[in-house]
């Protein structure tokens, strides 16, 4: 057995430790997911940029296919194609609101890994615990395919394929496959596959819950074997076009963006292409064929085929949008697969909240109201008129709401607020807002324009084989 | 309390409602109505069975919480509620929910067949180790246990034997009674 061998079953057996409790046993699930051969394979990369700061510290760590943005250090851990981006890190003397608490940040956050392993994961934004404003940790956790650790400290935890963790501290828990939990604090939880759980205590909680039968066909992951379904085949087929991007160095972008639009060089773009002012395409998203109108964004992990994108987009990490029309200021939520036909095209109105880990796969064609919540499995009319509602209905709803497989208590208002509020940080946040004439409202698509990438390498044979000698890269 | 032994204020097990494994919950209730005729009536009535094995040993115990859970009408619901519980919803909302959910389902249907049918062993709790006492612990103790455990009642044991039931309710009518003593 070799360094990384006995590092990745170090690794399982203190997440097994964690997890003790709930009798889980990490090692059938990952065991194979993380191809040791190709440790060795694939470089791993970091941004410079004059916007960012920079603080990247390897240690006895695998980092094949990652990338790094920011201040981030890594122990003993294994990360296969992940990205770790700490470009919204919490800066010193910024000051963060909790509740009735206004606490000062005393240095710049640092995003710190300690031994973890992720497999095409996205781990980004800033530790939303008060108890840990400096300090984003991820210790003790395994993550599988295409799962995000998004503002979520974690310690511990064990996530499915295709399952998001945001804005939540957690300790102890598993995350079922495509599981979406937002929070703020979960201790030796068991989160079922398929559940979409958003909770503020005090204010509201939604709860949907996917028919596993159903879900099984768009992804399914049991132990020992990789996750199967329609979402990896889907991800799989367009492997191929992100080993070009990946294996050229340099890349000669589109003639047609604009100066205040950002196109990631690691990003595909195939065929016909439309960007306007102040979009974001981030690293690892996928466009083809479509047009993102002026201050959309495609963040990591998103596929965006044969579609028409209005402005003011937000289509979250890890969302794909297929054949399909959306009106302005529509949000697509966390690993959401929407799947029009050529023929029966998905329309969705303006000012729509489509939630997190929601799936609208269609046979004939489907118009959602503008000023909708979407939720759940959507493959129909009927299955639209259970997963939906006007947003305004919802505003109303003052303590207890049901449809369908979803379970909603508290103040409905509060939750379409919390919700507007965030959408319209996270276009701030990425620059939708930008104005090039007062040149305010920058954001991550006009900061990222002046990013250079530099790779690094493991040890190609010997005991240490596929780890990365102890690297600090400071300004 | 000194006063009070357990050994005074258990119901002898001889006169406690018994049904052997594999007894019909018809004929649980049988034994229950049968135990309350023939035991003392000035006494708490009986409310619970206790289920034996072909040695005659304790294995369980129906409530009647566990006898209504029976009789729900959909258990699937019953562990759908369960389940969100964990989601930090409010009791009140999970009782909502429960509501709306036995509003489009009729109570208690189908109630003669499931007392035919459903046996003890279904519905039966199976008693934890703090659910016994040996007959020479003080009442104190035996105190201390039904309230940490919250247990209705608690097997008493003699020589490993399961010898008679100290009831929560026969504990708190010997504690009322001191009471009523006191010179206050």
């Amino acid at each position: 057995m070799n360094a990384l061998e006995k590092l990745f079953t170090r690794i399982v057996q203190r997440i097994n430790i964690n997890l003790r409790e709930q009798e889980f046993d990490a090692g059938p699930y990952v065991w194979d997911l993380i191809p040791k051969s190709q440790m060795t394979k694939f470089y791993a990369f970091y941004g410079i940029s004059p916007d960012h700061p920079l603080n990247l510290q390897f240690r006895h760590s695998g980092l094949a296919g990652s990338y790094f943005l920011g201040k981030i250090q890594v122990t003993n851990s294994l990360l296969y194609k992940t990205d770790v981006r700490g470009d919204e890190l919490k800066k010193k003397d910024d000051h963060f609101q909790f509740g009735k608490f206004e606490i000062p940040v005393s240095k710049d956050e640092e995003i710190v890994i300690e031994d973890s392993a992720f497999v095409k994961t996205l781990i980004h934004n800033y530790s939303h615990d008060p108890e840990t404003l400096e300090k984003f940790f991820i210790k003790d956790t395994i993550s599988t395919h295409y799962a995000n650790i998004h503002g979520s400290p974690s310690d511990g935890c064990f996530l499915g394929p295709f399952s998001t963790v945001d804005l939540t501290t957690m300790r102890d828990s598993v995350i079922g496959t495509f599981s979406y939990v937002q929070a703020g604090e979960i201790s030796h939880l068991n989160v079922d596959p398929g559940t979409v759980w958003v909770n503020s205590p005090h204010s509201f909680n939604f709860l949907y819950r996917f028919p596993l039968e159903k879900l099984k066909k768009y992804i399914h992951f049991e132990a020992g074997k990789q996750p199967e379904g329609i979402l990896m085949d889907f991800v799989e087929d367009r492997k191929q076009d992100f080993q070009r991007v990946f294996d050229v160095v340099n890349i000669d972008p589109p003639a047609n963006i604009p100066a205040t639009a950002s196109l990631d060089r690691y990003a595909v773009v195939n065929s016909v292409v439309e960007i306007g002012e102040n979009v974001l395409v981030s690293q690892r998203a996928y466009l083809e064929n479509s047009v993102l109108g002026k201050g959309a964004n495609a963040q990591e992990n998103c596929f965006i085929i044969n579609s028409w994108l209005e402005g003011n987009n937000v289509t979250a990490h890890g969302a794909k949008i297929i054949e399909a029309d959306m009106g302005a200021d529509v949000f697509v939520g966390f690993n959401s697969f929407l799947r029009g036909q050529a023929d029966s095209r998905l329309t969705i109105g303006s000012e729509c909240i489509v939630m997190p880990h929601t799936i609208i796969d269609i046979t004939a064609p489907l118009t959602v109201p503008p000023g909708h919540l979407i939720w759940g499995l959507i493959q129909n009319k009927d299955d639209l008129k259970t997963n939906s509602m006007p947003l305004s209905e919802l505003a109303a709803v003052e303590t207890a709401f049901f449809r369908g497989s979803m379970f909603f208590e508290g103040s409905g208002s509060d939750f379409v607020s919390a919700f507007k509020g965030r959408i319209h940080h996270i276009l701030e946040a990425n620059g939708a807002f930008y104005n090039k004439d007062a040149n305010t409202g920058q954001g991550h698509a006009q900061r990222n324009q002046n990013m250079s990438f530099n790779t690094i390498q493991p040890y190609p044979r010997g005991d240490q084989e596929g780890l990365f000698p102890t690297i600090l890269i400071q300004p | 309390m000194d006063t009070y032994q357990i050994k005074d204020l258990m119901v002898p097990i001889s006169e406690y409602a018994t049904v052997s494994e594999g007894a019909t919950l018809f004929e649980a209730y049988l034994a229950l109505e049968k135990a309350q005729e023939e035991y003392d009536h000035n006494k708490y009535r009986h409310r619970a069975v206790l289920v034996l094995d072909q040695h005659g040993n304790v294995i369980g115990k129906v409530g009647q919480l566990d006898v209504l859970r029976a009789l729900e009408p959909n258990n699937a619901n019953y562990e759908l509620f369960e389940d969100i519980r964990k989601y930090n919803f409010s009791a009140q909302f999970i009782i909502h929910l429960r509501e709306k959910y036995q509003m489009q389902a009729e109570p208690l249907t189908d109630i003669c067949r499931k007392a035919g049918q459903v046996k003890v062993e279904d519905l039966m709790i199976t008693p934890t180790e703090d659910e016994f006492i040996n007959i020479d612990t003080s009442l104190n103790t035996a105190i201390h246990q039904l309230v940490r455990g919250s247990h209705m009642s608690l097997l008493v044991t003699e020589n490993n034997e399961i010898v008679g039931i100290l009831r929560l309710t026969d504990v708190f009518a010997a504690i009322f009674h001191t009471m009523k003593e006191c010179e206050i």
